[in-house]
């Protein structure tokens, strides 16, 4: 008996701590931050920004560390940031940057000349994997509190922007150079709109609201990212109101979500594209097929594929349907190509220029031969394992290759296995993409010259084995060119360069999907304008202007508390039954026995 | 037990884990490939930068050098560090444990339904108890658990909105105390019920195949004979007889705990091993994969071992042979 009256009394104090919590519940939504949620697929890798590399991890610090100069939301234009103006001085070299009045980091100590000074001079000496391309010929001085002179040693076209994440020199001059990279910074202290509060791996990372954001202190309390691990939890959480935001919309549940109510799907494109790579075998290792050295066979290939069918039926029109270059997030750097110089779909034409350049098909078995007879064209076409929409792509490109007397031997790699297949050189032909940063320069250097892998120690990003000597010369012009419309010029002709040559078919420019509930914030900023995403951007301008709608509510507060307190009072229930059920038959063996 | 038997088991499960290492290490090695080259195409690095990257991860020297170095980090309790996260690798174990040890152990407890109604469908063989619950039991367990979670997400969390679509508590919640529990129970309420339902079917089936077995013994036609009553038989009897194949099951399952379930962990973004393990494969993130592949492995050998000995203390003829 003793026994049965234990679990009664277990059951009823249960239900009663159950209903206690459920009262406790409903009175704490009311007082609840104002919450925008953002769900995405990918969990942070570092929150320091000497080791993290994952786009999760540059939203992190585009809202917790100011840059001297931001990027303007609607076309990255330079405007002020931490730096309210500066002046240039007569060669160009030297740019004095002038502060705001009374900075002040998030924990409230003074953000002065000192911090940025530190940063800039300490990435270029330790060499931060995401400062020192900026930071490699600067040396920074400050003058006073709120002044701080910059010197190139070289011209560079890319000042005065300085969008380095400038870090609180009081919390980081401790971390001694070895072991800078593997500290958590966890400290949450920032200068921008909202600083880490806390995280959860794998799960979540909260940011709050920084009260002395010198931009005025956001409207929205926190901003909570949660990690998904299926794109289609992540896209239901966003119509059960559960989160307000995601990014990555998988492309099956795009189109759905344009026809939800309160619900807006966008496409946003940042230069990031896919291209068919041919291997041209200037310069570097390997053993690339000779007749794609040969640019009319090049040529012929681009012409054999139907880009604008590519773009309809594998990313179903959610990109950019362009086939140049991508060399930066910002469109101004893109050419038009003269209508004479593309390589517009058109079979037939192919066929001719083989037939003309003597790749006949001698032997009938619908494959071309070398004009001495010798191999035919057969090529290796990597693609990688791990890219949904590489099945698509090789289907759709070995069939049209074939349709022109060209065969393909498909072999499938992660991206690792890739990587070292190209830097080796045993490869003809892949697909692969990049995305560029803002400046051109990154992208554009990557296939000059000294690119190319002459040594698989030593793997430069030259993918496609390319070399040209008058697009060197190109690139270091632009690489010194001061005034921005000679320099758009120089990029112009290097894209318009790199497109005739052919080396890179490039296929679509793909985009980012995403989508976010109309019904709870606005103030949505999009990067570049019109065409670019709403988060996760260069810049990410959206937190410092996104403000909730009144009476929308904010994410998260609509776990049915009652429910809650009902479920779990059946289950303790049961439990209590299932007790009770034990106690009475043990009792029954008792009487028994 | 003989002290032989002991330390027989145990010398096989220390060399077993050793072999573990080894092979772990390599078994991610076999494809050629420098993982510094392709998690950093195109983040514009020197040379000089990707080397120094390469000491960091112990990418650097050829692959003997690398085990080597591996296995003198390992003898000093260090996994090294996550290519993907910077962060320790046994950091991040330890973190990601605790969800899945209580996620999966509690689906294991609701799964012991299954026990009781394995040993009444077995004793009662041929009833309609046995035939409902026979074919429910291969109903559920040939259902993959992705399945049965992508339903149980789309029809309780997303449609009627009852459970939240996943995680571990709310994000970004203040609560604390018991009003956080509930949060957590509220969580948990969907993965942990779709991997009892998954697990139910399996203990139901070695459950009452045990019990048939155990029917058929002379001793419980003594027992019988005895006079005692059906239910009596069947509880004092027969169960403890029956008992052998299920403690060997649920050793083994509770050694593949730590595994996770990775088809339940990621539909419900639900922040344990099987998860991580989900991410460190799309890197391939190396040190995490070795640490992960090591713990998994070494729960397996060490609920082997335990199942093992148990089976000895309660079978003392396999102890003695």
């Amino acid at each position: 008996m003793k026994r049965r009256r234990w679990s009664m009394g277990l059951a009823v104090a249960a239900l009663g701590a159950v209903a206690m919590a459920g009262v406790v519940n409903t009175a704490e939504a009311d007082t609840a931050p104002v919450t925008f949620t953002v769900g995405l697929l990918q969990d942070i890798d570092s929150f320091n920004v000497t080791a993290g590399y994952l786009v999760a991890s540059f939203e992190a610090w585009n809202m917790q560390y100011a840059t001297l100069t931001d990027k303007a939301a609607d076309d990255f234009s330079t405007i002020p940031g931490l730096a309210a103006t500066w002046d240039k001085s007569p060669d160009g070299l030297t740019y004095t940057y002038h502060l705001r009045k009374d900075l002040k980091w998030s924990d409230g100590e003074p953000l002065t000349a000192d911090d940025i000074a530190w940063t800039i001079n300490t990435s270029r000496d330790q060499e931060w994997i995401n400062h020192y391309a900026t930071t490699q010929n600067l040396t920074a001085t400050a003058i006073d509190a709120s002044t701080v002179e910059i010197t190139s040693s070289v011209p560079d076209p890319k000042l005065p922007t300085m969008d380095v994440y400038i870090v609180p020199k009081h919390i980081w001059e401790s971390k001694a150079a070895d072991d800078i990279t593997t500290y958590d910074a966890l400290d949450g202290v920032g200068s921008g709109p909202f600083t880490l509060k806390s995280r959860n791996a794998g799960q979540d990372w909260t940011m709050v609201a920084n009260p002395n954001y010198w931009g005025g202190k956001p409207q929205v309390d926190q901003v909570v990212f949660r990690v998904f691990t299926e794109g289609s939890a992540m896209v239901a959480a966003l119509k059960s109101g559960e989160i307000d935001f995601v990014h990555d919309v998988p492309s099956e549940a795009f189109d759905t979500l344009k026809n939800e109510p309160n619900i807006v799907a966008i496409s946003g494109a940042q230069g990031g594209f896919s291209e068919l790579a041919m291997n041209g075998m200037q310069g570097g290792l390997g053993d690339g097929h000779p007749a794609l050295q040969d640019i009319t066979v090049r040529h012929a290939i681009a012409m054999a594929i139907d880009r604008p069918a590519l773009f309809d039926r594998v990313i179903h029109g959610q990109g950019v349907m362009n086939d140049t270059l991508g060399v930066s997030a910002d469109p101004v750097w893109t050419p038009e190509i003269p209508a004479d110089q593309q390589l517009n779909y058109d079979p037939e034409a192919a066929k001719k220029l083989l037939d003309e350049a003597g790749y006949k098909d001698t032997d009938g078995d619908g494959i071309r031969e070398m004009p001495d007879g010798t191999k035919p064209l057969n090529f290796r076409y990597a693609e990688l394992s791990d890219s949904d929409n590489a099945p698509a792509i090789r289907e759709l490109i070995t069939g049209w290759l074939k349709a022109v007397g060209i065969g393909t031997e498909v072999s499938t790699y992660d991206q690792t296995q890739l990587t070292d297949v190209i830097a080796s050189g045993e490869y003809d032909m892949f697909v692969w993409g990049w995305t560029p940063y803002v400046d051109p320069d990154p992208m554009l250097s990557y296939f000059t010259c000294d690119q190319v892998t002459t040594d698989v120690a030593s793997v430069g990003y030259n993918d496609a084995n390319w070399c040209s000597d008058e697009y060197d010369k190109l690139y270091t012009q632009q690489n010194q060119e001061l005034d921005v419309n000679k320099r758009i010029d120089l990029v112009h002709q290097m894209v318009t360069l790199f497109y005739t040559e052919s080396t890179y078919v490039v296929l679509y420019h793909d985009a980012d999907t995403q989508a976010y509930r109309t019904d709870r914030f606005e103030g949505w900023q999009r990067q570049p304008k019109d065409t670019g995403p709403a988060l996760f951007t260069n810049s990410s301008p959206t937190y410092q202007t996104l403000k909730p709608i009144a009476g929308g509510g904010s994410s998260g507060d609509s776990s049915n508390t009652g429910l809650v307190v009902a479920l779990v009072a059946a289950g303790v229930l049961v439990l209590a039954g299932v007790g009770v059920f034990l106690t009475r038959s043990r009792k029954q063996r008792d009487d028994r026995e | 037990m003989r002290p032989r038997f002991v330390i027989g088991k145990l010398l096989g499960a220390l060399s077993t884990i050793a072999f573990v290492v080894v092979f772990d290490f390599f078994l991610f090695r076999v494809v050629n490939g420098d993982p510094i080259n392709s998690m950093f195409r195109g983040r514009n690095l020197t040379p000089a930068q990707l080397d120094r990257l390469r000491v960091k991860f112990n990418l650097d020297g050829s692959k003997w050098e690398q085990f080597v170095a591996y296995v003198r980090q390992l003898l000093h309790g260090d996994l090294g560090y996550s290519l993907k996260s910077s962060r320790p690798v046994a950091t991040v174990i330890s973190e990601a444990i605790w969800p899945t040890l209580l996620l999966v152990g509690t689906a294991t407890l609701l799964a012991m339904i299954g026990i009781m109604i394995g040993y009444r469908a077995g004793w009662r063989r041929g009833s309609k108890f046995d035939a409902g619950a026979t074919s429910m039991s291969m109903l559920t367990y040939s259902m993959p658990e992705f399945w049965i979670g992508m339903v149980a997400l789309g029809v309780f969390a997303a449609g009627l909105g009852w459970f939240p679509v996943g995680g571990l508590n709310k994000p970004g919640s203040t609560e604390t105390g018991f009003s956080r529990l509930l949060d957590q129970l509220h969580h948990m309420a969907l993965p942990a019920l779709v991997l009892g339902v998954a697990y139910i079917g399996e203990y139901m089936i070695v459950a009452r195949s045990a019990m048939i077995d155990t029917s058929r013994e002379d001793y419980l036609q003594l027992a019988r004979a005895k006079g005692l009553r059906d239910a009596e038989v069947r509880k004092r009897h027969a169960q403890p007889n029956a008992l052998l194949p299920v403690v060997s099951l649920s050793a083994i399952n509770f050694g593949f705990v730590l595994s996770g379930a990775i088809a339940v962990e990621s539909i419900f973004s639900w922040p344990g091993i099987g998860q991580q393990t989900q991410f460190a494969i799309s890197g391939p993130d190396f040190p995490m994969l070795q640490g992960l592949f090591l713990l998994i492995s070494a729960a397996v050998i060490v609920a082997n071992l335990a199942a093992d000995l148990l089976y000895g203390y309660l079978d003392p003829r396999v102890a003695g042979r």
